[in-house]
């Protein structure tokens, strides 16, 4: 018992009510209290006279601080999840999730643009051919239209040969070295000194490679050469123009080695015709 | 406007409605305790203003740490004016307060002067006539220190220039003096 008044009276159970004790202190006085009743029962008075003590020395806060802490402590009230909480409206806003629709939009695209590639490539090939067949047929007709625009060319020159009444016509006759059926027209225009050939009315047997038929005018008696010509299969309509002779008194043709010579060789003469 | 009649419950009551977060139970807990805090918060801050925020602080923390307080660790006011006394001296001695404090420095002077000349009414001092009479001058002021300043008794020691042996006996034979007044 000693003890305990000694404990007592050491004036820790003051410090332990106001709260000056370290943390060991603190358990060892809760032990003490929890063992011995004399303890606790001076414990029991320390507090409560403190606490009268602090009644006494009471400061009535105003009136409004009463509304201001409840306020503070409703509010706090409220944040604490031992009161029930208002059952909140289940809404019914779930909405079940359709699966989404298997999308075919990119596969039908993708084999239409496959299709549609095929089928282009069919069309262009067509295409590239008629355009073929319509370039070789341009070709075809190009070089027929120059055909017939040569031909008509040369109508045109043979027509205004024809046409022209400065040109006189000499017909030559075969010799007795040619068929009876022999003959050639020389169109002459002593205006123009020109001699032309019309290679259709050239009547006369083929010529051989090694030779040539050349043309003669005989001026003052003696001959000039007009220059060499052939006489082929093919039917020549050209015109031909011959060298230019001034004031021939008769044409002839002889047949020449090719190439013709610088004399006629007078053996072979053909045809003659004079002016 | 008349006067609210206060809500007084015994202790058990009390302790068990808070423990149950029974709304009537804050508002007995004010009406019984906040006087009695406020007046213990009020000496160690002479602001009212600041001295209201810590009655709020106190309040809001009684509330949220209630389940920490069991009856066998003694009474409810306890318990409650420990925590009043830590708020207000931790409010005492933060940075802001301090700040507060210096801006306010010959304000404050004045004040402190009035009060020791005893010029400034104060009512709530009234009541305490005959303990002031009953407590001897020198437990007095180890009261004051310990109870009102915050000193711990070792700091008290030190304030004072006193052994702490003195200090714990001058601090026993106060609250002696106490009970002896009460009963």
């Amino acid at each position: 018992m000693e003890d305990i008044k000694a404990y007592i009276e050491s004036g820790i159970l003051e410090l332990y009510v106001l709260g000056d004790v370290s943390p060991a202190e603190k358990l060892q006085v809760e032990e003490m209290a929890s063992k011995h009743p004399a303890i606790k029962a001076e414990l029991e008075e320390i507090e409560r006279s403190m606490e009268l003590y602090a009644a006494e020395n009471a400061i009535e806060p105003t009136e409004h601080m009463r509304d201001r802490i409840l306020n503070s402590l409703v509010v706090n009230l409220a944040d604490d999840n031992n009161f029930p909480t208002k059952a909140k409206p289940v809404k019914n806003n779930v909405v079940t999730l359709t699966p989404p629709k298997q999308n075919n939009f990119y596969k039908y695209a993708f084999a239409a643009c496959l299709a549609l590639l095929i089928a282009s490539v069919v069309v262009v090939v067509n295409l590239s051919n008629k355009l073929d067949n319509a370039n070789t047929q341009l070709i075809a007709l190009n070089s027929t239209n120059q055909h017939f625009t040569s031909t008509v060319k040369f109508m045109d020159r043979q027509l205004s040969v024809y046409r022209d009444p400065s040109f006189k016509f000499i017909k030559l006759n075969p010799t007795v070295h040619a068929p009876n059926t022999a003959s050639i027209v020389v169109a002459f225009n002593p205006e123009k000194k020109k001699v032309i050939l019309d290679m259709a009315n050239v009547d006369m047997p083929k010529n051989d490679k090694g030779h040539q038929y050349q043309l003669w005018a005989i001026v003052d008696k003696k001959p000039v050469s007009l220059g060499v010509f052939d006489k082929t299969d093919a039917d020549s309509v050209e015109m031909k123009e011959m060298g230019s002779v001034v004031a021939p008194q008769a044409f002839a043709v002889t047949l020449e080695p090719r190439g013709g010579s610088v004399n006629p060789t007078m053996d072979e003469m053909m045809v003659i015709g004079n002016y | 406007m008349t006067r609210r009649s206060k809500i007084s419950l015994s202790e058990e009551e009390l302790v068990s409605a808070l423990k149950n977060r029974e709304k009537i139970a804050v508002e007995a807990l004010y009406d019984m305790y906040s006087s009695s805090l406020f007046g213990v918060i009020s000496r160690i801050i002479t602001d009212t203003a600041t001295a209201e925020d810590v009655l709020q602080e106190t309040f809001v923390k009684i509330w949220h740490s209630f389940s920490s307080y069991s009856t066998e660790k003694g009474r409810l006011f306890t318990w409650m004016v420990n925590i009043a006394r830590h708020l207000a001296i931790d409010k005492l001695r933060s940075k802001d307060f301090k700040n507060q404090n210096k801006n306010q420095e010959l304000e404050n002077n004045v004040t402190f002067i009035d009060e020791q000349r005893n010029t400034v009414y104060k009512p709530e001092l009234l009541g305490i006539k005959d303990l002031v009479q009953t407590l001897k001058p020198e437990q007095k002021l180890i009261l004051e220190l310990v109870y009102f300043k915050g000193y711990t008794h070792v700091e008290a020691a030190d304030e004072l220039g006193i052994p702490l042996g003195t200090i714990k006996t001058r601090l026993r034979m106060a609250i002696l003096q106490l009970r002896k007044h009460f009963n």
